[in-house]
């Protein structure tokens, strides 16, 4: 102990330095022990307030979000906390679309009648978003091996609980219970990853120290093994394939609003963790141990692919959603793709933007399909035949939501897909590599595919007719004007993409 | 405000206030659908009318030539390392597009007048009706290919929903493949955009630029570009350019439709409701022809040059295979949708003879076809309605039921089977004597590839001429028996108003086809002329 005294006062100044690049994050901790300790204090009914003070909290950070954007008018980025976390333009946009999209989820959470019914109360569940949400903050922003590892599990034991939240409810319970034990197995691959990682280079520093160089002393072979095991644990969040088996179940199996959740916000942040990750070896200019662009253009085709031929054959539409969004994962790859070449950043605001509006059309599929299941008890494609002449309204942003999923204008869905396709198009440009093409044709080919798994929803609701005619009561209309706001929002961005590329 | 934009979007601004208006009033829908249209029709004539023709006003690959112009800075974004974005909102018409928009003009209000017969969900239908009539009318005047693939795909979803939620019986079926037929060919559509967009930088600013009329310049290209016109570029081992064009035509081919790539024509169209079928065969096939004309010519003249021959080859396929499938049909309307594709063959054939008189008469029979297939689904329509039948075995001697209805069937048939004095004719002959002409001077046609063609025409002549036999003429024979008989009133003055100017179109064509020529003559010869350069 007393051997480290020298060294405290340099460490806490450092610490100190650090905190304002942190602001948002203590805001969001301070806001957890909040939520938390109202939950424990009003006890059971104290769902209305802690919602109230989740939601409001969250408008706080996004204001911090914002003002970090003062901060970085001195500088591109900043190191700080010992170099554990990274805080630059990317990580801050990323930052900030999450805590967009969370204040749009933890809204979403009571308006789900299933979830709402649970005999717990939802107190707990806002509590959990918003350590989360923490973790997610964490991810977009770390470039050390060690607060990858973290932030990554921190979100996932999050995720498990969120998961598991109605596990009286079967499905519920045996989702929650697939997803711990693929959860544990591959973020112990990761970290076994990572330990071979630290034994080559000799540190966990990605961006300063001696990591890249360490590892080129290394056979290259067994860089590779190490850098597939990370791999395997950011493939978990990301849901590519191999990495893929537990989307399925557990997007079924899980309370609706929490598949939104598991959607969206994760996979952006793990998206803005895999930029982190690559960036130190796309700059490196010896760095010829694992061709990254290679591996990820082979997983990026193959998950394009298998995500969305599978979903054809889906007749749930939670289920379809899930095979949907590792299509999605596969065509964000494709920008991964595009950025793995130093220099190029159109391919990261091509990713953002894509990720935004995917996220967000994916959040309004699954309102919808709460929002059928609350009035109809429908969960399946083919139980919301003519329902679309009964709810025309949310017939009408249904078909234009999927129509962004698809990705097709005028949606802020086609303009995502303009942008990656231009991102990697101008990489192919220049060095010719055939990758590259494949992945425009796989593209533009998963694309047609994906029409055909979409379209039947709206043939469902539009064109076939109900087989009896049912009164259903009618169910509060929150979820309604959300998911008529998402699309009215989608069109928009689809119209006038600038608006909100400008800031990408 | 802009003439064009206004042309463009009243039908959208009729449409939303459909949507707005309680279902309470659904009976007046009709009434504000058809206003709309009238509204439009009369923008296109007057714009038809103050239409400038002469050498200075050619367009084609002259921006400053173009008309009724608008052109908004739309999409700006920074791309960083791949320069700026630049999007416009850029609309304009030249000789080819006007004559188009009038064509699109005048059979949409057929079409609204067809919409007569639509019951239920008046709402839903008109609304899209009108959203699709935007879209129509924006293909053929964007001249920034982001705006031109906007209006593109917009059309799809409407009509996917028109075909959808209003045919026949298989409709959920025919829907669906016209939906991914389409959006198969339009995908890779997008990827070659994509590519034409990261080659080509506008000269003035510098940007890249979706501009069609910029893209036409070979000058724009960076030398380093993948479609770089001297650049020699290769993608998966084929000429770059050669694999843009084969795509973009691969897209409209399925559009127009170019045999192999026809098979959702005939589903689409007989299950679609008779005005969803007018503006499918009157209008959609049409976008596919301009297509091929403004695109894959205008932008890649020297690949259309070499590649001629086995355009003008699936021409010849359309014309005869189109044909002898009409030939084989006991549905009306199915017959009517291979002769479709059948006369559709002629203007590939024409754009391929790549000369004047050719491309002329592709123009020329794309607008009489246009109105010919119109009144042809409006007339098989009409029975449908009256006795839900529309096989041909099903009738005989109508002729003396219906009198009025056979004079303009009589007029339809004889005006599609290209006799002299109708605007088929025009449009057939003046293609043949392109692809005759070609052999001789640009020599990328063969001889035998006209003579195919004129075998066509006869062909067409026999399915035509046997149908009118079989339904019309002899003593009157139904299958329906006395509850047909009273059901097939003759013409009621609605549909007489209807077929009355489509008929005298195609006579007044026929007999003066100047009013088309006139138009599209400067276009037509810059066309060819500016082909020739770039070729050179």
């Amino acid at each position: 102990m007393n051997n480290l005294l020298p060294f405290l006062p340099g460490q806490l100044d450092q610490v100190l330095e650090s905190i304002p690049f942190f602001m948002p994050e203590i805001y969001l901790s301070v806001l957890f022990i909040l939520v938390l300790v109202t939950d424990i204090l009003f006890g059971k009914n104290s769902a209305w307030l802690c919602r109230i003070l989740a939601c409001a909290g969250l408008v706080l950070v996004i204001f911090k979000d914002l003002e970090q954007f003062q901060l970085l008018l001195s500088g591109t980025h900043f190191l700080f906390f010992t170099q554990m976390l990274l805080l630059h333009q990317t990580s801050l946009m990323f930052k900030l679309i999450i805590d967009v999209l969370s204040v749009i989820l933890l809204l979403y959470f009571e308006w789900d009648d299933d979830l709402k019914s649970h005999t717990k109360g939802l107190s707990d569940l806002y509590s959990i978003t918003i350590a989360a949400i923490f973790g997610l903050h964490l991810m977009a922003m770390s470039v050390n091996l060690l607060s990858i590892y973290l932030s990554v599990e921190m979100v996932s034991i999050a995720s498990y609980l969120l998961v598991a939240y109605s596990s009286e409810n079967g499905w519920s319970s045996e989702a929650g219970l697939k997803y711990v034990l693929f959860g544990a197995a591959s973020s112990a691959i990761m970290l076994y990853g990572i330990s071979l990682l630290y034994g080559f280079g000799g540190t966990l520093n990605l961006f300063t120290g001696n990591l890249l160089p360490g590892l080129l002393a290394v056979n290259p072979i067994a860089v590779s093994f190490a850098l597939v095991f990370v791999f395997v644990g950011i493939g978990f969040k990301l849901s590519y394939i191999p990495m893929h088996f537990w989307v399925p179940d557990i997007y079924q199996g899980a309370p609706t609003p929490v598949t939104a959740f598991l959607s969206s916000v994760p996979k952006i942040a793990a998206f803005g963790l895999l930029v982190n990750f690559l960036t130190p070896f796309i700059y490196f200019p010896k760095w010829t141990s694992f061709d990254f662009r290679l591996f990820l253009s082979v997983i990026g085709i193959i998950t394009m692919i298998a995500g969305n031929f599978a979903a054809t054959l889906q007749s749930n539409i939670k289920r379809m959603l899930a095979y949907s969004s590792i299509g999605h994962t596969g065509f964000a790859l494709m920008a991964i793709v595009a950025l793995c070449n130093p220099g190029n950043t159109s391919g990261k605001s091509a990713l953002t933007f894509y990720l935004a509006a995917y996220a967000l059309a994916n959040i309004g599929a699954l309102m919808l399909a709460s929002y059928f299941a609350n009035t109809t008890k429908a969960g399946d494609v083919n139980s919301y035949k003519g329902l679309g002449f009964k709810y025309p309204v949310a017939g009408v942003s249904f078909v234009i939501i999927l129509i962004s999923l698809t990705g097709l204008p005028v949606t802020a869905g086609f303009n995502g897909k303009l942008l990656v396709f231009s991102a990697v198009y101008s990489v192919y440009q220049q060095n010719h590599d055939i990758w590259l093409l494949l992945l425009m044709i796989t593209g533009a080919i998963t694309t047609v595919v994906s029409l055909f798994y979409y379209i039947k929803i709206p043939l469902n609701l539009f064109l076939r007719k109900p087989e009896k005619v049912i009164d259903y009561p009618s169910s509060a209309p929150y979820l309604l004007i959300a998911s008529v706001l998402i699309s009215l929002l989608l069109i928009y961005f689809g119209i006038f993409p600038d608006l909100l590329a400008k800031y990408f | 405000m802009n003439i064009l934009s206004l042309l463009i979007f009243t039908p959208l601004l009729f449409g939303l206030l459909i949507l707005l208006l309680p279902s309470a009033w659904r009976a007046s829908f009709k009434y504000i659908t058809l206003l709309a249209t009238l509204v439009q029709l009369g923008i296109s004539i007057w714009m038809y009318l103050h239409f400038k023709t002469g050498a200075g006003y050619a367009g084609i690959n002259n921006e400053s030539q173009f008309q009724f112009v608008q052109k908004l800075p739309w999409i700006n974004l920074n791309l960083g390392s791949m320069g700026k974005m630049q999007i416009d909102y850029f609309v304009g018409i030249d000789g080819i597009s006007v004559t188009l928009v009038l064509m699109t003009s005048v059979i949409i209000v057929i079409a609204a007048l067809a919409s007569w017969e639509i019951k239920s969900n008046l709402k839903g239908f008109f609304s899209l009706f009108l959203l699709l009539n935007t879209a129509l009318i924006g293909v053929f005047c964007a001249l920034d290919f982001f705006l031109f693939y906007i209006f593109y795909e917009l059309m799809l979803l409407p009509l996917y929903f028109l075909i959808g939620m209003w045919g026949g019986a298989r409709r959920e079926y025919a829907a669906i493949k016209f939906f991914l037929y389409t959006l198969f060919g339009s995908v890779f559509m997008l990827l070659v955009m994509v590519g034409l967009y990261l080659s080509v930088k506008d000269p003035a600013t510098g940007d890249h630029t979706f501009n069609i009329i910029q893209m036409m310049n070979p000058a724009n290209y960076d030398a380093n570009s993948v479609f770089a016109v001297l650049g020699h570029k290769t993608i998966l081992g084929m000429p770059a350019r050669t694999v843009g064009f084969v795509v973009l035509f691969i897209a409209f081919a399925i559009k127009v439709p170019v045999v192999p790539l026809h098979t959702w024509l005939p589903d689409a169209h007989v299950e679609a409701p008779t005005p969803i079928s007018i503006i499918l065969a009157g209008i959609l096939l049409k976008i596919g022809g301009y297509g091929i004309i403004r695109i894959c010519l205008g932008i890649f003249p020297e690949v259309a040059s070499s590649g001629a021959f086995w355009l003008g080859l699936l021409g010849v396929i359309s014309i005869i295979y189109g044909a002898l499938n009409a030939l084989a049909q006991r549905d009306l309307k199915r017959m009517i949708a291979y002769s479709s594709i059948s006369h559709m063959g002629f203007v590939l054939l024409g754009i391929a003879s790549q000369t004047a008189e050719g491309i002329s008469g592709a123009v020329m029979q794309m607008v009489s076809h246009g109105f010919l297939a119109t009144m042809l689904f409006f007339l098989a329509g009409v029975v449908y309605n009256r006795v839900h039948d529309r096989d041909i075995y099903n009738f005989r001697g109508l002729g003396t039921l219906m009198p009025k209805y056979t004079t303009f069937i009589m007029i339809a048939f004889f005006a599609s089977l290209g006799l002299p004095g109708f605007s088929a004719f025009i449009g057939e002959a003046f293609t043949l004597v392109g692809a005759f002409e070609s052999p001789s001077t640009n020599g990328v046609l063969p001889y035998w590839m006209a003579v195919c063609g004129s075998i066509g025409i006869l062909l067409s002549a026999a399915y035509f001429l046997w149908t009118l036999q079989r339904m019309f003429f002899g003593s009157l024979s139904l299958k329906g028996g006395d509850v047909w008989k009273t059901a097939l009133a003759d013409l009621n003055i609605r549909e007489t108003i209807t077929l009355l100017p489509l008929a005298l179109l195609t006579l007044v064509l026929g007999l003066m086809p100047s009013f088309v020529f006139d138009k599209i003559n400067d276009s037509v010869l810059a066309l060819v002329e500016f082909t020739k350069t770039v070729i050179r």
